[in-house]
């Protein structure tokens, strides 16, 4: 019936192969949740963190800056679940707020991060040559310190700030999408499609962002999932080692850090939420990551 | 062997060389004025020009950039370390002083993480997708995911609500009084142990189960050599190369993850020191100790190549 009409025949057809954006990204996430129940019951709490930090300002039951002297230090009770603090702010309303800073700057640190040491690595395995040899020493000279010393050094250099530990963690961040996008390009870059452009007389330019990048972008994800985690503990051990965001904006590495100052004895509530926070968050982040890898590429289960 | 050393070890100069640029540069380059730091914003304020440039002539800011460094090289080669801007002690007389417990904590930790890393592994391995397995999985997981400085506080809690014990903050003598070294250092080994384990176990389960599948293991077993022999003098020491080098590599998560560990349980080790410099923005203390910190990571990882060479011959060959 459609025969006599080959124009919508087509277009049906077309409609038939290619559902629409939506149902496919529901497709995906349904084959995710199908190969990993785990990684997709923790992308559900990780979804439900992200929510909880967008949504901190009107999901906060108090005000996190607003001290009150008349409840100072109080152990969890029904106005406040999770106590409050030694000047009587409220916990959990600071542990919901600190959610909000504790993933823009661990985001942000890795896409950063991870995007300037993929196109590093991009130019490093598409050049090559010397240019790539004295990138190599470089990038070795990053790696020769500890993720956090580093961070520490350039956080206390550039003095407290927000963009200043979101530049201290991205550089630390830089080696590895640096290294990992390299060994990607080197192979790629080989590839007979590579050649043909390169035989039509497509520019560097063209064939190292046309032809070559989009190879790379599974293993960028691949990367970046499974930093987050990692960016969120160092986010995290700055904040309490007092070269993070600097207080009274609540993080959960500053409200550990404030902990000790509350006295000889820091009271449990104090110590035990803001640290489940960073557990389930990076718990959540990296089995999600887990998941992500192995549904993007099978050949990297187990390392990484 | 020897070339392999030599060349090594030259490599190393060339990174440790490499390694004090990046430090000057963070130190120097980047804005923010070591006065700021020293005296302050509102002093800084009060100073007029000519006492600001007295000032920076003074802490030798003031010459070119490649005399700073080549200054604070020299400093170094003589021992020289400074002095912190806020403290008497001179930088070096702090390393000595507060250095071996930060060593002895490391040290210790590496020993629990394979203690506890390796059977766990041999384990998990052995018997793949057991409830074992699983546990030994699921451990290694959430280790990864928790901060060692918040396991600090948790426990230093936990053990004075139970017991009302707290650990000496004092008096760390390793040959003097071996037991309260033992009780200042056994906290922070423990968490970064079981830090670095959570690797170490990943890393030796997934290697034993690759050479477990090898010929040689399958001819061994089919000798008739009992499973244990198999595992313990066949399977173990070529699995347990690549756990020897990330070993190595955790050595830089156990020096960076000391400070906050040795905060949180108060352990008064190099890392306090370092938590010191950073709160109160010393900068040249930092300078030195980061670079410090840098080198001992450089080179216990030349130590740990030199080690898998003389362990592995394919390597020193190649």
């Amino acid at each position: 019936m459609s025969a006599t009409d080959p124009a919508s025949a087509e277009a049906a057809v077309a409609a038939q192969q290619r559902p629409s954006a939506p149902a496919r990204t529901l497709d995906w996430l349904r084959r995710f949740a199908r190969r990993s129940p785990v990684s997709a019951f923790w992308g559900v709490v990780a979804a439900l963190i992200v929510l909880i930090a967008v949504l901190a300002p009107v999901i906060a039951p108090a005000d996190p800056l607003t001290a009150n002297f008349r409840m100072m230090s109080k152990p969890p009770n029904e106005a406040a679940w999770f106590g409050t603090d030694q000047v009587g702010r409220d916990v959990l309303s600071r542990v919901i707020h600190g959610s909000q800073t504790s993933l823009m700057v661990a985001v942000a640190a890795v896409l950063l991060g991870t995007t300037v040491g993929a196109v590093w690595g991009l130019a490093c395995g598409y050049f090559g040559g010397r240019f790539d040899l004295f990138s190599q020493r470089i990038i070795e000279f990053m790696q020769s310190f500890p993720d956090l010393i580093l961070a520490m050094a350039i956080a206390m250099a550039l003095g407290a700030g927000t963009w200043t530990v979101i530049l201290a963690i991205a550089i630390t961040r830089i080696p590895f999408g640096g290294r990992v996008i390299r060994s990607v390009v080197l192979s790629v870059k080989e590839m007979p499609f590579v050649e043909a452009a390169r035989g039509l007389g497509a520019s560097h330019m063209r064939l190292m962002f046309r032809h070559i990048l989009p190879q790379c972008v599974a293993p960028y994800l691949i990367l970046a999932t499974a930093h987050l985690g990692v960016a969120i503990i160092i986010e995290a051990s700055l904040g309490f080692l007092g070269v993070g965001i600097p207080p009274p904006n609540p993080t959960w590495g500053n409200m550990l850090a404030d902990s000790l100052n509350a006295g000889l004895v820091p009271p449990w509530w104090l110590v035990l939420f803001p640290g489940v926070a960073i557990t389930i968050t990076v718990l959540a982040f990296n089995l999600l990551g887990d998941g992500i890898r192995d549904m993007l590429d099978p050949r990297l289960r187990g390392s990484v | 062997m020897l070339r392999y050393v030599a060349r090594r070890l030259g490599l190393g100069v060339l990174t440790v060389f490499g390694v004090s640029v990046v430090v000057f540069l963070i130190m120097r380059i980047l804005p923010g004025d070591p006065l700021v730091a020293v005296l302050g914003s509102d002093g800084m304020q009060r100073l007029t020009e000519e006492q600001r440039t007295a000032y920076l002539t003074d802490l030798g800011l003031n010459a070119p950039l490649y005399q700073q460094y080549l200054g604070w090289m020299g400093d170094i080669l003589r021992g020289d370390f400074g002095r912190s801007f806020f403290r008497s002690e001179s930088v070096a007389d702090m390393i000595l002083r507060r250095g071996p417990l930060t060593a002895q904590i490391a040290a210790l930790s590496v020993l629990l993480s394979w203690v506890v890393g390796i059977p766990v592994a041999i384990v998990s391995a052995l018997r793949p997708n057991s409830v074992a397995d699983g546990a030994v999985r699921f451990l290694s997981i959430f280790f990864l995911a928790v901060p060692g400085f918040w396991l600090g506080m948790l426990i230093v809690l936990g053990l004075l609500f139970a017991f009302g014990y707290r650990a000496p903050l004092t008096g760390a003598d390793l040959l003097g009084d071996p037991w309260t070294t033992l009780q200042m250092i056994l906290g922070p080994a423990i968490v970064l142990g079981l830090g670095q384990a959570a690797y170490i176990a990943r890393m030796a389960r997934s290697s034993l189960l690759e050479v477990i599948r090898e010929d040689y293991v399958r001819t061994a077993r089919a000798k008739g050599v009992n499973a244990r022999a198999v595992i313990r003098l066949h399977a173990l020491p070529n699995a347990l190369l690549p756990v020897i080098t990330l070993s190595g590599i955790l050595l830089g998560f156990v020096l960076a993850g000391s400070i906050p560990v040795e905060r949180a349980f108060g352990a008064p080790g190099l890392g306090q020191a370092m938590f010191q410099a950073v709160s109160e923005r010393d900068v040249f203390v930092m300078q030195n100790l980061v670079f410090l910190y840098a080198v001992v990571f450089v080179v216990l990882n030349i130590v740990v190549d030199i080690l898998i060479a003389w362990l592995d011959p394919r390597i020193r060959y190649a």
